[in-house]
């Protein structure tokens, strides 16, 4: 079981990671979207928010999410570290995400680039 | 907390009612005024929409147990195993695509040539799928309203025109529940949920909406309208012309209009067809880019599926070599005139899977008898049994009444079961000496991990 604070510190490297990617940014820039992110096994919760294409961190829920990312506490910090491939999780249900399928697809789109393969 | 969007039941229906409408579907319907005497085809499709009911009541069931985009390759590898789920999806998505984009190419040529003839039919082909290629590459969806207003729009059109039609010929039922032999009348629902095809595929929505309930219920409630409005308009269709010529015509709808309203009534039929053959390769590319993607990403298709545009977000590897796909699967289509064919083979595989849904239920009441169900079938085990022995009887039927259908299923399982054996696990071992040694995490936290 992973900890809130690894949750965070990998939440933390991914936004790191999307902001000193230009490119990322300006192909995000017309897809302003808010992303909560909750574990199941631990009491957290984190709010993604995309902006002009630049991507914040806020710990807790802030507003109405347009996606939603559940999953177990180890789970969400190797996918937000770019351990492992969130498909693999999705596709065995381990992993959640709620929200449009394009919004879905957007994210892992944005997870690719910034981890690879 | 709740999602900033989330789609209405009136979406849903229509989304699932869209995905199962195609130009397509009338040749289907044909088919099964085929096999039955008289003017008896709607017993075989109200019969065909009454079944889809029971699959879909399991549907129902796996997507509240399980809600996910991701469908039957979840459903699959929980009740039974990885492999069997990988196999099964992806030669649902072979035969469903080819059978599908065969069919639905090799009418829109036959229309559009007829309207236009001096343009041959391949060039017809090959435009529409340039078109439907160039809107996935630059992502551009057919808005959720306006294909809503598409859907009920072709639903009130197919009942006005099919009552209409009944009204000018002075229609009465001859012999109403006389339909033939059993044979006939298996063939004719075998045939028949072939109409029903894709209803399903709204499942993945269950991401979207407010309750997991609201799929099931537009999922019977797109069943339901769909029965009635597909009895009416095949009863009118063979009522106002003959069953030869229909049968004899790649689109029937199109010879029925031209009957009926006349010139008028013809050229309101090729918008229709048009629209509605748009939106089937429209939705069709968009879901199956998405799988190869999804497929790509998880090591089961090679790594060069997953390649994304970087200015339009959409995976173009995917969405151009669907294209070659098409142009190869109308192409022969064209050539050999083999599209009833197809019309089995896309009819048997989704037979096949709605038996297998069928089983999925009862192994995963034994597998995860304590998860909670928001939709549990009600009558035991009735339902999912009668869905399992009903589809594999409909399978049977179609395989044994066209050979043509059966080789072309049994090589592309076997090609599909030879590539999960042999390729997939090369390309899981490829990324695996790809993938970096050392894990991002922070090692202290990896121990701490490891220890508890």
């Amino acid at each position: 079981m992973a900890t809130h604070l690894e949750i965070t510190e990998s939440l933390k490297t991914f936004t790191d990671n999307y902001s000193k990617n230009e490119r990322l940014k300006i192909m995000n820039r017309d897809w302003d979207r808010v992303v909560l992110i909750k574990a199941t096994d631990i009491e957290s919760i984190h709010t993604l928010t995309l902006k002009d294409g630049v991507l914040s961190l806020n710990e807790g829920a802030s507003g109405a999410p347009d996606l939603t990312v559940v999953s177990d506490s180890e789970t969400l910090a190797d996918v937000f570290y770019g351990d492992i491939n969130p498909t693999e999780p999705y596709n065995n249900g381990t992993l959640r995400v709620m929200g449009s399928e394009d919004d879905i697809t957007r994210l892992d789109f944005i997870i690719l680039m910034i981890w690879g393969e | 907390m709740q999602l900033k969007r989330v789609l209405t039941l009136r979406t849903v229906v229509a989304t699932s009612a869209g995905l199962t409408m195609a130009s397509s579907s009338f040749v289907a319907a044909v088919m099964v005024a085929n096999y039955v005497l008289g003017d008896t085809a709607w017993i075989a499709i109200l019969i065909g929409g009454a079944l889809c009911f029971l699959a879909a009541a399991c549907f129902s069931e796996l997507n509240g147990l399980l809600p996910t985009a991701a469908g039957i390759r979840l459903y699959f590898s929980r009740a039974f195993n990885e492999q069997v789920a990988l196999t099964v999806s992806l030669l649902y998505m072979l035969v469903v695509v080819v059978g599908v984009v065969g069919v639905e190419s090799y009418i829109l040529s036959k229309v559009l040539n007829e309207a236009f003839p001096a343009i041959p039919s391949y060039a017809w082909i090959v435009v529409m799928l340039m078109l439907v290629t160039g809107m996935n590459l630059r992502g551009i969806k057919i808005a959720g309203v306006f294909q809503d207003v598409i859907t009920y729009s072709l639903i009130v059109f197919l009942v006005l025109i099919g009552l209409f039609a009944l009204g000018k010929v002075g229609f009465k039922l001859d012999a109403p529940f006389s339909p033939g032999g059993a044979v006939g009348i298996i063939n004719a629902v075998a045939v028949g949920v072939f109409l029903f095809v894709g209803f399903e595929w709204v499942t993945p929505l269950v991401e979207e909406v407010t309750q997991v309930k609201q799929i099931s219920k537009g999922m019977m409630i797109a069943l339901g309208i769909l029965s009635v409005v597909y009895a009416i308009f095949t009863v009118a269709m063979t009522a106002v012309v003959p069953k030869e010529v229909l049968i004899a015509s790649p689109a029937p709808q199109l010879v029925f209009a031209r009957a009926v309203l006349g010139d008028f009534g013809a050229s309101l039929m090729i918008i229709i067809i048009l629209a509605t053959s748009l939106k089937t390769f429209n939705a069709g590319i968009i879901s199956v880019s998405r799988f190869m993607y999804a497929s790509a990403r998880e090591h089961v298709l090679p790594a060069v599926f997953s390649k994304i545009s970087m200015r339009y977000f959409t995976p173009w590897v995917a969405i151009i070599t669907l294209f070659f796909i098409g142009l190869v699967a109308s192409g022969l289509t064209l050539l050999t005139n083999q599209y009833l064919v197809l019309v089995g083979l896309a009819a048997a595989m989704s037979s096949i899977v709605y038996a297998m849904v069928g089983l999925a239920v009862i192994s995963l009441r034994r597998r995860m008898p304590e998860q909670v169900r928001p939709y549990l079938i009600k009558g035991g085990y009735l339902v999912p049994i009668l869905t399992v022995f009903i589809f594999t009887l409909l399978a049977v039927a179609v395989l044994s009444a066209d050979l043509s259908a059966l080789l072309y299923m049994s090589i592309a399982f076997v090609a599909t079961l030879v590539y999960v054996n042999t390729v997939v696990p090369r390309l899981k071992k490829k990324y695996e000496t790809r993938k970096p040694a050392a894990r991002r995490r922070p090692a202290r936290a990896t121990k701490e991990v490891e220890g508890k």
